[in-house]
């Protein structure tokens, strides 16, 4: 069925475009992936499953995964490192997706009036704010990546939007707290965290 | 009315300022036992607001039948001085610490007008009212608060702070924000929000109207009296929710998780969202009451149960 003249790579092209786009499994296999890593009942627990069945569905059909990774949707955009700040960053709203400009902006306004108030709270208290400004960071990272996998997704996309939120509440919190209390306090050895 | 305890510690003026002061004490109710002692008291509104500031030590609030403040304890050394302003209905306290250098611990006892507002803010020290009738605002950094509510609002805010709120089964409106802190409400009614990052919230709330509840990595437990018509909403990205319903149950309730397990006393089974995804639903009506229950969840597991 080759074309005279046509480059080898184009007709691999060509047949490959007229394969299916997927090829579901012949039956459901998430019971049994379930039933086996129920066990392990980690935080990012379907994370795991998730790329479990995408490798068994890709092994069931190899031409199908190999098309499905030339079209592949470009996945959540991965958020850089914190900045040097230490309380803020990118963020994205699923595959794709920026949040609007002006909420980054109050986001970064936030952040940056929080790290020049930092000072101001016990050592104590900064670490637990950061490391939960982090933790909201990874719950964001954890919900754009099933979100990638699920685009659209209801649930998902109203979790990411209070998670966000979640964030600009905690950091217009603290800023708060930090400005009511705008006196330095000395280190807080012995103070119950 | 201002009055101000300058450059108490180490201060040379200090045993003429002894004497003058144990000679005022017949004339006044301003004492000072020690160099750091105070007992100052002030005519008050009964309906007043009242402002606390402490950086480290602890405030103790009380509520009395009586129309005056009075303000005893300990100035911690080191501080610069203890503000105590009153301003038509409203009175502030506020330790004074110096721009530079520390200062040691300080202790408030504060009685109040039961019926006034109250607004304390702290960085580590401990806050503790009781007996106020009024509005309540108390903030703290690393601190624990812990108070009673009554009919008015009272709103609880804390970094790492612990926060405890006891009830007289009175509705009101209680608002906990907390970063990493736990929360445990009792016998508490009306509504009742919250927002966590990573605290625990253990609640045991009486008559329910309104719940809004929200954490990131904190797991939620309520146990609830559901008004008729009640709005109880949940939310949590790995956290689990836990909610018990007193009484049978009437309302229409509407439950998911992306990847946790949901589990329920009554009511149908939950079904899974999708054939190839770990996400599962769980909607459906019980008795005829028209509140409506909402629970929603990443990785956290989810329980419904009623007793």
């Amino acid at each position: 069925m080759s074309r005279e003249g046509e480059s080898c790579d184009a007709r691999v092209d060509r047949a490959l475009a007229g394969l299916p786009r997927e090829l579901p499994p012949d039956r459901d296999l998430w019971p049994e992936i379930a039933a086996q890593l129920e066990p392990r009942r980690a935080q990012r627990r379907w994370l795991p499953l998730a790329a479990a069945a995408v490798l068994l569905v890709a092994a069931s059909s190899l031409i199908t995964a190999q098309v499905v990774r030339r079209n592949a949707t470009p996945v959540a955009t991965v958020a850089p490192a914190a900045s040097a700040s230490g309380v803020v960053r990118p963020a994205s709203f699923g595959p794709g997706h920026a949040l609007d400009p002006e909420y980054a902006a109050a986001r970064q306004q936030l952040a940056a009036m929080l790290a020049a108030r930092m000072d101001r709270l016990p050592s104590s208290a900064r670490q637990k704010v950061a490391d939960n400004l982090a933790e909201l960071h990874r719950a964001a990272d954890e919900i754009n990546a099933a979100l990638a996998l699920q685009p659209g997704d209801a649930l998902l996309e109203e979790l990411l939007l209070n998670t966000y939120q979640d964030e600009l509440a905690v950091l217009a919190s603290v800023n708060q707290l930090a400005n009511l209390n705008g006196t330095v306090v000395p280190e807080d050895e012995g103070i119950k965290l | 009315m201002r009055i101000e305890f300058r450059d108490i510690a180490g201060a040379r003026w200090l045993p003429t300022a002894a004497l003058v002061a144990g000679l005022a004490l017949a004339a006044s109710n301003v004492s000072a036992d020690d160099d750091t002692s105070i007992n100052k008291r002030v005519p008050a509104d009964p309906a007043g607001q009242v402002e606390v500031s402490n950086t480290s030590g602890s405030v103790v609030v009380t509520g009395w039948d009586r129309n005056e403040i009075e303000v005893t304890g300990e100035l911690g050394e080191g501080s610069e001085r203890l503000e105590f302003e009153t301003s038509g209905k409203r009175t502030r306290i506020k330790v004074v610490l110096p721009k530079r250098g520390s200062s040691d611990d300080s202790d408030l006892y504060v009685r109040m007008p039961a019926g006034s507002s109250l607004f304390v803010n702290t960085v580590s020290a401990d806050i503790v009212v009781q007996g106020v009738r009024g509005a309540q605002r108390l903030q703290a950094v690393s601190a624990d608060i812990r108070t009673e509510a009554a009919a008015e609002d009272v709103e609880c805010k804390s970094v790492s702070g612990d926060v405890t709120v006891t009830g007289h089964g009175k509705p009101g409106m209680i608002t906990i924000t907390t970063v990493s802190g736990d929360a445990r409400l009792q016998n508490v009614a009306g509504e009742v929000n919250g927002n966590t990052v990573s605290g625990n919230f253990d609640f045991d709330l009486g008559a329910t109207t309104r719940s809004r509840l929200r954490s990131t990595s904190g797991d939620l437990g309520v146990r609830a009296k559901a008004t008729p018509d009640a709005r109880l909403d949940f939310e949590s990205i790995s956290g689990d929710v836990r909610l018990n319903l007193v009484g049978k149950p009437q309302a229409e309730f509407d439950i998911s998780s992306f990847n946790g397990e949901i589990r329920n006393c009554f009511g149908p089974k939950p079904e899974r969202t999708d054939e190839y995804a770990p996400g599962r639903d769980l909607q459906f009506r019980e008795g005829a009451g028209s509140a409506r229950v909402r629970i929603k969840t990443l990785n956290g597991d989810i329980s419904l149960c009623s007793k």
